[in-house]
């Protein structure tokens, strides 16, 4: 065992000591349609007010953790098949998307889904509604919105299908907002975006993870950033979790480095070593 | 050479016909834009509507009718139930599924609506209660004039164009039944509860859809069951208009209610249109009035697969 991974441990258990984390799986399987298996052995845990990066390639199954923790996998016929979900502390286990939205969970899906014909404004009303009905509405309530995406201002009127793409994410990362949750699940929020719009992005994040005090699990391809801003992170790979570490740790492991920063010291080419198996030099 | 006033009077008949029609075309239009169904009882649940008041209002199956006016208002209520039962029992389980097999099931509902009223009441013409067949007409300038059931259904019809339109335009709900049929995963995510959205839409389409049935059998006195050929009729209107959009819906009906009308009038005979030039007349016999709404159906598939207002990316029919 290396000290990095100790000190991963012993920070694992100083804080189940402090407080129930807010989400946490434990050695979780998801099923989809009964017979394809997607996810198997999980276990995370997410700390009240961190930001944590679950990373991996394509297809490791990140989306599919954040739609079993948000409830909306249940409608695409996804199922924990075993294991448990945990929100604070409760089992959450297979809860529908509206019971988990109820809770304060607000998942931002995967590929800027704005409602396209309608304009800024009214997606950004859409997000005044919960369990089924409206829940707040006053003239402020979109305050929250313009203060960290002031440009969402200057464009209210605009068909959201012809908003450019990072008014787009950030129009979907407002219409959250405007939820007041307490747990947002952002997948691949910087998929397809201009690497200055990343940033401008994450930055966003960070800042209203710190003033808006909330937990935040970001799938994303890119490592770097999302790694940069996390204070915690897994790597997925093929359905499981093949790493987890405090952010900083993770950054500077080999393997890291290598697979998905491609800031390795030694001048190895993808060309190289693409024909490894991964998880054999993880273990 | 054609009369003006009677043309005038034509004219008049065929926009009371067509907000007749249009009323039952926004309920259809209305299913379409939130759910993507294209419902295909439509014309049968014009039918519900019609029959409801005969059944409420009038001695033909209970002892103690309803006064008129009350059996007209408990129809609506009906349907407006009806709507909410669907959703529950059927509807529901489809979420997720192809919208095909949700447009296959409203085929076997229009056939269920249609058996069960036949088994109620048999096949044959009811008269309306007294108090609903308005036998009377309204004077309109220029010596011309609408009949009372056509003036109400004009009103009727703009009431609930407006309404619609300011309901999906500017209300959280309006919005929130938009953004669901835009990408229903995505407002799931929202909190959006999809049951309720489909259960409010159904429910207001055959509300709607009911009104434009009871409207339609007062126009001619009683329900009967040519009332199920307005579910055709009204499909080259909403088409016309573009599938999912309810001002088109109405503009498409009001389209089709005077092609119906005008067609009646001077392609079938009687005071038949004659070409000046060629001297020709325009005689295409008996009954060609109510097919010329359905071959203006097939020119505008063919020109404008789209209708006026439709959203270029709904599916081709």
């Amino acid at each position: 065992m290396t000290a990095s991974e100790r000190e991963a441990v012993s920070a694992d258990a100083s804080a189940e000591d402090e407080e129930t984390p807010v989400v946490e799986l434990d050695n979780v399987e998801i099923v989809y349609d009964r017979h394809f298996l997607a996810v198997q052995g999980v276990s995370m845990s997410v700390d009240e007010g961190d930001i944590v990066a679950l990373l991996g390639p394509n297809g490791a199954g990140k989306s599919t953790i954040l739609k079993m923790i948000s409830g909306i996998g249940r409608s695409e016929r996804g199922e924990v098949s075993r294991g448990r979900v945990f929100y604070d502390g409760e089992d959450v286990t297979n809860n529908g998307a509206n019971e988990m939205v109820d809770r304060g969970v607000t998942h931002i899906l995967e590929g800027r889904r704005v409602f396209e014909d309608l304009t800024v404004e009214e997606n950004l009303r859409c997000g005044l509604y919960r369990g089924g009905r409206r829940f707040r509405f006053e003239e402020d309530d979109y305050e929250i919105a313009f203060e960290y995406f002031p440009q969402l201002e200057e464009i209210l009127d605009l068909k959201a299908g012809y908003a450019s793409g990072g008014q787009q994410q950030m129009l979907v990362i407002a219409r959250a907002l405007i939820h007041r949750p307490r747990l947002l699940l952002l997948d691949e929020p910087s998929l397809g975006l201009a690497p200055k719009l990343v940033e401008d992005i994450f930055e966003t994040l960070v800042e209203i993870n710190r003033q808006e005090d909330i937990t935040m699990i970001i799938a994303d391809q890119n490592a770097q950033r999302t790694l940069d801003i996390a204070d915690y992170g897994y790597v997925m790979e093929n359905g499981q979790i093949e790493l987890n570490d405090p952010a900083d740790v993770l950054l500077n492991r080999e393997e890291i480095k290598e697979f998905y920063l491609g800031t390795s010291g030694d001048g190895s080419r993808y060309t190289d070593i693409r024909h490894y198996k991964i998880r054999k030099r993880w273990t | 050479m054609v009369d003006f006033v009677t043309f005038l009077d034509i004219t008049i008949s065929g926009i009371g016909l067509g907000a007749l029609y249009a009323l039952v075309a926004m309920g259809f239009a209305l299913i379409y834009k939130v759910t993507g169904v294209l419902n295909f009882a439509q014309g049968e649940l014009a039918l519900v509507g019609a029959y409801g008041v005969v059944i409420l209002g009038t001695s033909s199956l209970i002892s103690t009718p309803l006064p008129a006016v009350a059996a007209v208002g408990a129809t609506i209520l009906f349907g407006i139930i009806l709507g909410i039962f669907l959703e529950r029992v059927i509807f529901r389980q489809f979420i997720g599924e192809p919208v095909l097999s949700v447009i296959i099931v409203t085929l076997a509902l229009g056939g269920i609506f249609s058996g069960f009223i036949r088994f109620l009441l048999g096949p044959n013409y009811r008269s309306y209660p007294e108090a609903l067949t308005f036998g009377f007409s309204i004077d309109l300038p220029l010596g011309t004039s609408i009949s009372a059931a056509y003036a109400l259904a004009v009103a009727l019809a703009l009431v609930v164009v407006v309404a619609l339109m300011l309901f999906f335009r500017y209300t959280v709900t309006g919005s929130i039944l938009r953004a669901a049929a835009s990408d229903e995963q995505a407002a799931m995510v929202l909190g959006v509860s999809i049951e309720r959205t489909i259960a409010l839409a159904w429910a207001l389409s055959i509300g709607i859809t009911a009104i434009g049935g009871v409207l339609l059998a007062m126009s001619s006195g009683g329900a009967g069951f040519s009332i199920v050929a307005t579910g055709i009729i009204i499909f080259a209107a909403v088409v016309f208009g573009g599938l999912d959009s309810i001002p088109g819906a109405f503009l498409g009906a009001i389209i089709v209610g005077l092609l119906q009308e005008l067609g009646s009038f001077y392609l079938e005979g009687g005071s038949a249109v004659v070409l000046p030039v060629v001297d020709v007349q325009l005689n295409f016999g008996a009954g060609f009035g109510e097919i010329l709404p359905l071959i203006f159906l097939l020119v505008v598939i063919v020109v404008k697969p789209y209708g006026l207002f439709g959203t270029e990316r709904i599916e081709r029919l």
